[in-house]
């Protein structure tokens, strides 16, 4: 490899498969049966056929000087130096600092496989294309959301507009204030269902059971009916419905609707006597708990809590670990403890399983205190357990806490490359059109001078 | 480039023709950017017709091909481009493919600038890239923002405006820069003694055995712990109070966050004096009482006091209000923990008898003490269902706390990182100060608004590798090289159709007292600034004005002065000036005639540009050289332009002291010789020069004809006009400067020069300056702007 202008090598052939190329102003003399270790690359077409006509030569490199016999290609020399190694080494590694993914694009030119990466780059490779699908993704969604109705139908107009009006907040001012008054209504219903568990505010029914007080469940069913219509509006103006049906926020709201009329239904029935009263309440009670989905709603309005699920569900491998060392360690030291504990008189470890309890909260520095060893030996035991609980938490929420910073910082950056992703695409629509007109009228103007000089000339 | 260079300095531009029959004939064209060669096909540079390549396209003509690159040779089909090498190869290759990739260790903020260079929007960066790239451009514009309300702030505690401000400005010293002096260390140290004092007697007040019993029974405090607390407070509002008295801006004084600490530490105890004492005998004596509780244990904040003396509070603060974000996230995680998991909990254990757990409000206490692991064992689950959710609130609440404190931590350190470093810059900056008190340093405009960041110059400075003197000498020539040239363009703007004169003599006022330039005014400056930066028009228009100017400007020297060229000045010169730009096309359209004209450019000419580029030694020796008695500023212009020359590139600052030390020499030596008698002048300025230009690296001995070194009388005179009118024009209208005057009458030529500089403004050049004149704000090296500045006054000659 020796820069253009040395010029020593005057004949692209001056040995037999010998080749002298011309890479963006780089030369470089390439041996034939080197380059014929990968047949189908561009240098080695092109030295099978450089005896042949000028047409599959040009065909295939971007000039070709016959007096130098020297091929000219306009593309990177940076990126042809580590291309060229497949040659000799028969593995490529993307040198730092050349963008992966515009590598790529250069040994496409070059005709030469992917999988001749090897492997140290090709994670790095895959890193950015990861990046990249994300940001492509973000982008179909702008433009769906960008996108001119074409819908032919009034229904299909409506359904547009609906749809924009529930799930889009940032699109208009009723959408916000629809996005708030949702957001409002579900904190709303939270307070509601934990004031009513307040016995000061209960009142006593004609059966002299304490139930709620009436008019938290008065807004406890204005809050329901809502969400109820929230839902069925959004799911009426889904483009896909079983694909709205299955998505996970859709089926918390499912579930946070859901025994609302269950306990409707069920109670309805109790009093209409078709089923036993004493089932139809406990029925009522488990459906109870149920209300606590309504939480999870709050999801849908905070990023942040749609990080930490993203991040919880990339990382359920390390959460997997979390839980294997934390039942690992329960087992070992509340069975230790047991034993330990056996010799005093007023032990308050009774069995194996009763002491899990005990290893728990020791194990997660809690400490209530309800449960304690009272042998030196259990005290020792438990220091230890202490130290290694600390130690099996901490090891693998690293990686969890890992997951989730990432992602936190990088949803913004995805968000504006996103952005930006749309208006390039915009730009290069509209430069096509415009480069036409100023090829033409570049060409016009040098035809003009030209004809000028000559005409200069013949006087 | 030896070609090119033996064109320049023999032959005329090539004609047109050539060049046109040049481009046709070769499909090709090699690119040279700064020592890298490149090939590409003229097809593939027509890809993108409006960038500068694009545009070389276009060219047919040698002047305006000289507008667009920064050398060009015909016979090899060469153009050169002075600019980073690496950055062009991604450039290049956007061409190619269509895809604009960023190389990795690419600093994006230097990216940015070559993009701008070559016209190339930044939009078109691949998304891949762009992520990265936008990131660290809004984090540098960041800093540049707080490093400039930095500098605003402190340009706020000046003590101009009223009476005594020598002594408020010390007492301000004295209590609010504990570094400033060992008196004030000793006043910060007794003021940190006093809070600990305070807040101990506090807190000792409440034992019950120190405590007295008052009339009606009840508990108050220690007669002696009050003693305490008197002198404490009363520590507290002296301390107050002659902060308030002593601060130059007051409102602002009273809206600082640790001032209002400050006060709020105070008036508890004023307050409760007040109550106690005038409802002694009230009947609604228990409401007092309550009031007053609750006055009292506003007095805790006084701790806050601490945070004037502690970097690590003070960052602390800043850092949870900037992570409000970070920290609602996990409020919002814990609140949503504890909804669960005490509704869970209480559904699992209501219906054991006598359970703590009555209702779900009941159990958040429980849920919150499991959640953050303190686990006081008051209240826990007994029922299995509820040990089990016990468990599993312990594991998740360990888990949702840890998960948004890396991201509070990381902003923490970031700022606690950035503070330090700022202190150490206001370090300096004292440093810098006191040196200019000394009187080492005079005539420095050092409280420049818009200054560039103290980090960049540090950059430099550790390059050059030079000793703290030094830095200081950096730090204040770009300030003084932005202040003037500001106003300039300020003036002008406001009244383009006004005469050079006018202007100038506005300029002379401010600068002959440069503590009066305001604040005010250069903010008012860099608005404009923003404003017509913010037009791009006026980037056509540029283009549209630079053949005509470039043409008058060629002409006027070839009349003047045969063509002894050195092409190696410039290209020196032009190195320098394409370092960068923020609006490129303002810059490239400003700076291309003037690379015309330096090909052919005569040597005289030179030093006028160079005499306005202000290192600082060449200043200091200006003012050295007026106290001594006035006559060798000839010399001293000297010196400066050897200073441009020794610093060409990015080695500016590295040996500009040595070289000044014995030129400054000479010019005593020769001093009063040299003024009376120019010829005579010429040999320390032959000197001067002999050992500049060899200096200078991209010069080909070769090229350097003789007549350099042979200087006349013309040129010489010349070249002191041109070094005199930056400066000395701004003493012109003051008319004090006796070297001035004296200067006047040994040259006639100056008052011809200067008439001449007068006449010919036009709105044109005004423009130009403008567009000139934005960059250094925006511009990221510092020495860039020093580049700049040169120019603009070059432009100001040409214009006649």
């Amino acid at each position: 490899m020796e820069p253009l202008d040395t010029g020593e090598c005057e004949t692209g052939f001056c040995a037999e498969g010998e080749i002298a190329v011309n890479i963006g102003g780089v030369r470089v003399v390439l041996f034939g049966d080197v380059l014929n270790r990968y047949p189908e690359s561009r240098l080695a077409e092109l030295v099978n056929c450089s005896t042949q006509n000028s047409e599959v030569i040009s065909s295939l490199c971007d000039d070709f000087d016959p007096g130098r016999k020297e091929f000219y290609f306009d593309r990177d020399p940076d990126a042809f130096k580590c291309i060229i190694d497949v040659y000799y080494f028969d593995e490529i590694h993307i040198k730092r600092g050349i963008c992966p993914i515009c590598f790529i694009k250069e040994m496409e030119f070059w005709k030469i496989d992917q999988s001749v990466l090897d492997e140290c780059c090709k994670s790095y490779l895959s890193e950015k294309e990861d990046e990249l699908k994300e940001i492509a993704n973000k982008v179909k969604v702008i433009l769906e959301d960008l996108e001119v109705d074409q819908c032919i139908t009034r229904t299909q107009r409506c359904q547009r507009f609906l749809w924009r009006l529930m799930e889009k907040p940032g699109s208009s001012l009723p959408a916000r204030i629809i996005a708030i008054a949702s957001f409002l209504s579900i904190l709303v219903s939270a307070v509601v269902m934990c004031v009513g568990t307040i016995p000061e505010l209960q009142v006593t029914d004609s059966e002299g059971k304490l139930v709620e007080h009436p008019t938290l469940e008065a807004i406890e069913t204005a809050c329901m009916l809502w969400f109820t219509a929230e839902y069925l509006l959004r799911l009426a103006s889904s483009p896909n419905k079983l694909h709205f049906a299955l998505s996970i926020m859709n089926v918390i709201d499912f579930m946070a609707i859901m025994p609302f009329y269950v306990v409707l239904s069920l109670t309805y029935l109790g009093t209409s006597s078709m089923m036993e009263l004493a089932n139809v309440q406990q029925a009522v009670q488990a459906l109870r708990i149920m209300r606590i989905a309504r939480i999870f709603k709050l999801a849908r309005h905070s990023s942040g809590l749609q990080t930490l699920t993203y991040a919880l569900k990339r990382s359920l491998k390390e959460l997997g670990l979390l839980l294997m060392y934390m039942s690992v360690g329960i087992f070992v030291f509340s069975a230790l403890a047991y034993t330990m504990e056996q010799s005093h008189p007023e032990t308050l470890f009774r069995s194996i399983p009763q002491s899990f309890w005990w290893a728990i909260i020791t194990m997660t520095t809690v400490g209530y205190g309800d449960i304690y060893p009272k042998t030196t030996l259990g005290k020792c035991n438990a220091a230890v357990s202490f130290l290694c609980g600390v130690i099996a938490i901490a090891l693998p929420i690293h990686p969890i806490i890992n997951n989730f910073v990432v992602f936190y910082n990088k949803q913004k950056v995805l968000e504006t490359a996103a952005k930006h992703e749309v208006e390039l695409m915009e730009l290069k629509s509209g430069r096509d059109a415009r480069r036409k007109k100023l090829k033409l009228v570049h060409e016009k103007r040098l035809d003009m001078c030209l004809e000028n000089h000559y005409q200069c000339e013949c006087r | 480039m030896i070609k090119t260079g033996l064109r320049a300095a023999t032959s005329l531009p090539p004609d047109t023709m050539d060049i046109i029959r040049s481009k046709t004939h070769t499909r090709r064209v090699r690119l040279n950017v700064g020592g890298l060669l490149h090939e590409v096909l003229w097809r593939t540079l027509d890809r993108l017709p409006r960038t500068r390549l694009g545009k070389l396209r276009d060219c047919n003509t040698h002047d305006s091909i000289m507008e667009i690159c920064d050398d060009y040779s015909l016979d090899n089909n060469e153009y050169f481009f002075d600019r980073h090498p690496g950055a062009f190869t991604s450039i290049l290759n956007f061409y190619r493919t269509g895809k604009l990739h960023m190389m990795e260790e690419m600093c994006a903020l230097s990216f940015s600038q070559e993009l701008d260079f070559w016209g190339i929007d930044e939009i078109y960066l691949e998304s891949c890239c762009q992520a990265r790239y936008h990131q660290k451009k809004e984090q540098m514009n960041e800093e540049l923002k707080r490093e400039a309300e930095n500098m605003r702030e402190r340009e706020g505690e000046e003590f101009t405006t009223t009476c005594c401000s020598e002594k408020r400005k010390k007492l301000w010293d004295l209590l609010e820069k504990p570094s400033s002096s060992f008196a004030a260390k000793i006043l910060a140290i007794i003021s940190i003694l006093f809070i600990v004092l305070s807040t101990i007697a506090l807190s000792l007040n409440t034992l019950p055995e120190l405590q007295d019993t008052d009339e009606f029974g009840q508990a108050t405090d220690n007669p002696q712990l009050a003693h305490v607390e008197a002198v404490c407070i009363a520590w507290f509002t002296m301390e107050y109070l002659l902060r308030f008295l002593s601060s130059p801006n007051k409102w602002k004084f009273f809206k600082g966050p640790l001032n209002i600490i400050d006060l709020l530490a105070i008036l508890p105890y004023y307050v409760t004096i007040f109550l106690t004492e005038s409802n002694k005998s009230v009947l609604q004596f228990q409401n007092v009482r309550r009031v007053v509780q609750i006055f009292r244990i506003m007095r805790i904040l006084r701790i806050l006091k601490l945070a004037r003396h502690s970097t690590g509070l003070q960052s602390l603060g800043f850092t949870l209000r900037r992570s409000y974000n970070e920290l609602g996230l996990l409020i919002l995680f814990l609140a949503m923990g504890i909804m669960i998991f005490s509704s869970l909990v209480f559904f699992a254990e209501k219906d054991e008898e006598d359970t703590k757990f009555k209702s779900i409000p009941a159990s958040f206490w429980w849920a919150t003490i499991t959640m953050t692991t303190v686990g006081y064992g008051d209240i826990y689950p007994k029922t299995l269902l509820g040990k089990i959710v016990g468990g599993l609130c312990c594991i998740a609440g360990v888990l949702v706390i840890a998960l948004p404190i890396p991201i509070i931590v990381n902003n923490f350190s970031e700022f606690y990182k950035e503070q330090k470093r700022q202190e150490k810059a206001i370090k300096r900056r004292e440093a810098l100060e006191r040196a200019k008190r000394n009187g080492s340093i005079v005539s420095m405009n050092i409280k420049d608004a818009f200054g560039r960041s103290v980090e960049l110059m540090d950059v430099m400075v550790e390059q050059g590798g030079e000793q703290k003197e030094k830095v200081h000498d950096n730090h204040v020539s770009p300030n003084l090289q932005k202040g003037t040239p500001k106003l300039k363009s300020q003036t002008s703007h406001s009244s383009p159709t006004k005469t050079l004169e006018s202007s100038y003599q506005e300029q002379a006022k401010p600068s002959s007292s440069p503590q009066h330039l305001s604040a005010q005014k250069l903010e008012e400056m860099y608005n404009k600034m923003a404003k017509t930066q913010s037009q791009p028009n006026l980037n056509s228009k540029e283009k549209g004005l630079q053949p005509s100017a470039g043409r008058q400007r060629a002409e006027f020297e070839m009349g003047n002065i045969p063509t002894e060229a050195i092409s190696s000045t410039g290209e020196a010169v032009t190195d320098m000036r394409s370092m960068s730009s923020i609006d490129s096309f303002i810059s490239c359209a400003t700076d291309f005639p003037e690379s015309s004209r330096f090909s052919h450019s005569p040597i005289s000419n030179v030093p006028g540009r160079v005499s306005t580029n202000p290192s600082l030694e060449p200043t200091l020796e200006n003012e050295h050289e007026g106290s001594q008695g006035t006559t060798t500023p000839l010399t001293g212009r000297g010196t400066k332009s050897s200073a441009y020359y020794d610093s060409p590139k990015g080695v500016r600052f590295n040996n500009p002291r040595r070289s000044l030390k014995v030129n400054f020499r000479d010019s005593e030596d020769s001093g009063t010789r040299a003024f009376s008698d120019s010829s005579s002048v010429q040999s320390p300025e032959v000197s001067i020069y002999t050992t500049a230009s060899s200096r200078t690296p991209t010069k080909s001995p070769e090229n350097l004809p003789p007549s350099i070194f042979t200087f006349h009388d013309a040129s010489i005179n010349k070249f002191i006009d041109a070094d005199t009118d930056e400066e000395e024009h701004l003493h012109d209208g003051s008319g004090t400067n006796p070297s001035q005057r004296l200067l006047e009458k040994a040259s006639p030529k100056f008052g011809h020069h200067a008439s001449f500089q007068q006449g010919s403004n036009h709105t044109e050049g005004i423009q130009r300056k403008l567009g000139n004149s934005t960059l250094p704000l925006e511009g990221q090296e510092n020495h860039v702007a020093q580049e700049l500045q040169p120019l603009q006054g070059e432009e100001s000659h040409s214009n006649a």
